[in-house]
């Protein structure tokens, strides 16, 4: 419980407390791009005052070299208490490396965060940071904040959201509410950030990814193998390719659609209901043939192939008790 | 008139032999029995995509059709075959429709299976049998490469995770060899590098300057690889971390500006040819310009 408060806490607090709403017509703003420890004054025999990790907003004061050395004075925003479970925002300003800061006015400045944001993405995928996941998503949020009309701005901030439904998810698949059939019963997936990057980017292949995303809020917890959760999933994701045919998880939603047909074609035999059975078992089959006709790149088509073979030859493709959020075979 | 009767029976015995003795996988685990149905003796249980002959089909009406079937119930530790009766359903041959896209996407199913934490034990295993049955059921496939690129893939990255150092080549080998100047062979040729990886530089620039040496050459090599700009990536990143080393390094301080001009280079060519990764050489362009140290966050990282 306490861990998922420091979470929300501080994905909200540092995504949205941010320096940019309260000094909006401040002249440098931005963010910093390594760990940068803030001194008193601009000596590093000075007293420390805090640290600014990745993606940061920061506001910065002023520039001075000194004996060679750049400096700036900035305003950070820092989480602290972290550790002892009363996480709290709050300013800091101190001197710390000129270096590490990205501001509005930095050549390239929103390619360089991008690609910090994508390099923090990485290590946390090799798991050679700690927080490297995190550094990512502010990064990519402070991107589109102060690189508004960036032509990454759009992309950027889908990631955020992106992360940030991932990190909220994994916390949400954690707790026994988690196993409840109704998606209603369990914590929902906070979707602020999802919606105000869908409202700002519409139309745009970051908001048909986003919306994909949202589905997982309407997925049954465990389909406790009865037959009305892989109905209405199947719907929810037929639907969704077909109001978003040119979305990257299209394909996907078709696949999931298709699948979740064949479980029906399972569970109805044995529930001794051999018609409903047939019909899904026929359906399963239509979906996947429009999968493989329309998505006939990349892994989707053999997948659809393999599984009309499946249903034609009768085999099963679904095992009790597979069914459920975070069970499914792509989510 | 007597030898033309003759050669017809030929043809026609040898047509029946060969429909007789048909290459098949099978893409479900299959039980094998001594007789047709599953009410016979059990011989052997076998997981997805081993080698399987098909001896004779049986399609008595009153079960479902079955397959006399040889094979190695555990196709890893090369067991003596052995030779059943199992559901025909599973099994798909050359003739099945579809073939090499069936046993492919029964492929990936597996494979995504294996990435998930709740998945099917041995996963992994059936999606590297599956993805190589590929190219032994229907040769001519235009997706044989792809799969036996990425049976060859996972074999790779077992061994990686089980520290096997060197890791057998001999199957990205066999990539490069029967798919020459592919994109298969392209990434076959990436994953070699990691048996030119040290598995740790001890803080001296020996290791990065001979690894970032390696990846130039694979990116001058297969300009046209899916991994050549990671390998350039890669290459200056190293070149990087030595610069950082040698600035600190008390007798080799007066080659650093050459690693950091050197870095600066290939990250300048990264951007110039692979547009697409401006962003990732952008920051690494302002951290050389700027000199920020990259040594001890990177240096250490092994290829993406």
């Amino acid at each position: 419980m306490m861990l998922r408060l420091i979470t929300t806490f501080v994905l909200t607090g540092l995504l949205f407390g941010s320096l940019g709403t309260m000094r909006a017509q401040e002249k440098e703003h931005g963010t910093v791009i390594g760990d940068a420890m803030m001194y008193v004054s601009p000596d590093v025999q000075s007293q420390r005052v805090g640290l600014a990790s990745r993606g940061r907003d920061v506001f910065l004061m002023c520039r001075s070299n000194i004996d060679g050395k750049p400096w700036a004075h900035v305003l950070v925003v820092v989480e602290t208490g972290l550790e002892t479970g009363t996480p709290s925002n709050r300013e800091v300003s101190g001197w710390a490396d000129a270096r590490l800061f990205i501001t509005t006015s930095t050549p390239n400045g929103d390619q360089i965060i991008f690609g910090e944001a994508e390099d923090s993405e990485r290590q946390a995928d090799l798991g050679t940071r700690r927080h490297a996941l995190e550094d990512a998503m502010r990064l990519y949020y402070r991107l589109q904040e102060y690189f508004p009309k960036s032509p990454l701005a759009g992309e950027a901030y889908w990631r955020a959201a992106d992360l940030r439904w991932q990190l909220e998810k994994s916390g949400v698949l954690m707790r026994p509410s988690a196993t409840e059939m109704s998606p209603d019963a369990r914590e929902q997936i906070d979707d602020e950030t999802m919606h105000d990057m869908m409202k700002k980017f519409p139309g745009t292949r970051w908001a048909q990814l986003g919306d994909y995303d949202l589905i997982d809020n309407k997925l049954c917890g465990s389909w406790k193998d009865e037959a009305k959760c892989p109905e209405k999933e199947s719907q929810l994701y037929e639907r969704y390719a077909h109001d978003h045919p040119q979305s990257p998880k299209a394909a996907e939603a078709l696949y999931n659609a298709a699948w979740r047909q064949g479980a029906l074609v399972e569970i109805y035999k044995r529930d001794n209901e051999r018609d409903k059975s047939e019909k899904a078992r026929r359906r399963g089959i239509e979906i996947a043939q429009e999968l493989a006709t329309r998505y006939p790149e990349g892994d989707w088509k053999p997948r659809a192939l393999s599984l009309i073979f499946s249903l034609q030859q009768g085999l099963p493709t679904y095992t009790a008790g597979q069914g459920g959020f975070g069970k499914n075979p792509e989510r | 008139m007597k030898s033309f009767t003759i050669l017809v029976l030929v043809v026609l015995l040898a047509g029946v032999a060969a429909a007789q003795n048909e290459r098949a996988t099978n893409v479900r685990d299959i039980t094998i029995y001594v007789s047709p149905g599953g009410n016979s003796q059990k011989m052997a249980d076998m997981p997805r995509g081993v080698e399987l002959t098909i001896a004779e089909r049986n399609n008595n009406s009153q079960t479902d059709p079955y397959c006399k079937v040889s094979g190695s119930p555990n196709p890893e530790s090369s067991a003596p075959a052995v030779t059943g009766w199992t559901s025909c359903k599973p099994l798909v041959t050359a003739s099945t429709p579809n073939a090499d896209e069936v046993i492919f996407g029964e492929a990936v199913n597996s494979e995504q299976q294996a990435q998930q934490r709740r998945g099917r034990k041995g996963a992994a295993q059936d999606a590297l049998r599956l993805y190589s049955r590929v190219a032994d059921i229907v040769p001519n496939s235009p997706i044989a490469g792809e799969a036996l690129w990425r049976a060859a893939d996972i074999r790779w990255q077992l061994a990686k995770s089980g520290n096997h150092k060197p890791i057998d080549d001999s199957y990205m080998k066999d990539v490069i060899k029967r798919f020459p100047g592919t994109k298969w062979a392209d990434l076959a040729a990436y994953e070699m590098l990691d048996n030119v990886l040290c598995d740790d530089s001890n803080g001296l620039p020996d290791c990065p300057l001979k690894e970032s040496a390696a990846y130039e050459k694979y990116a001058q090599e297969h300009p046209k690889s899916p991994k050549a700009p990671d390998a350039l990536y890669n290459a200056a990143m190293r070149q990087a971390a030595v610069a950082d080393m040698y600035r600190v390094s008390r007798t080799q301080r007066d080659q650093s500006p050459a690693a950091h001009s050197k870095a600066l280079a290939l990250t300048q060519q990264l951007l110039s040819q692979y547009p697409e990764w401006a962003p990732r050489a952008q920051n690494l362009i302002y951290r050389l310009q700027q000199n920020i140290p990259v040594y001890a966050v990177h240096v250490e990282q092994k290829p993406e």
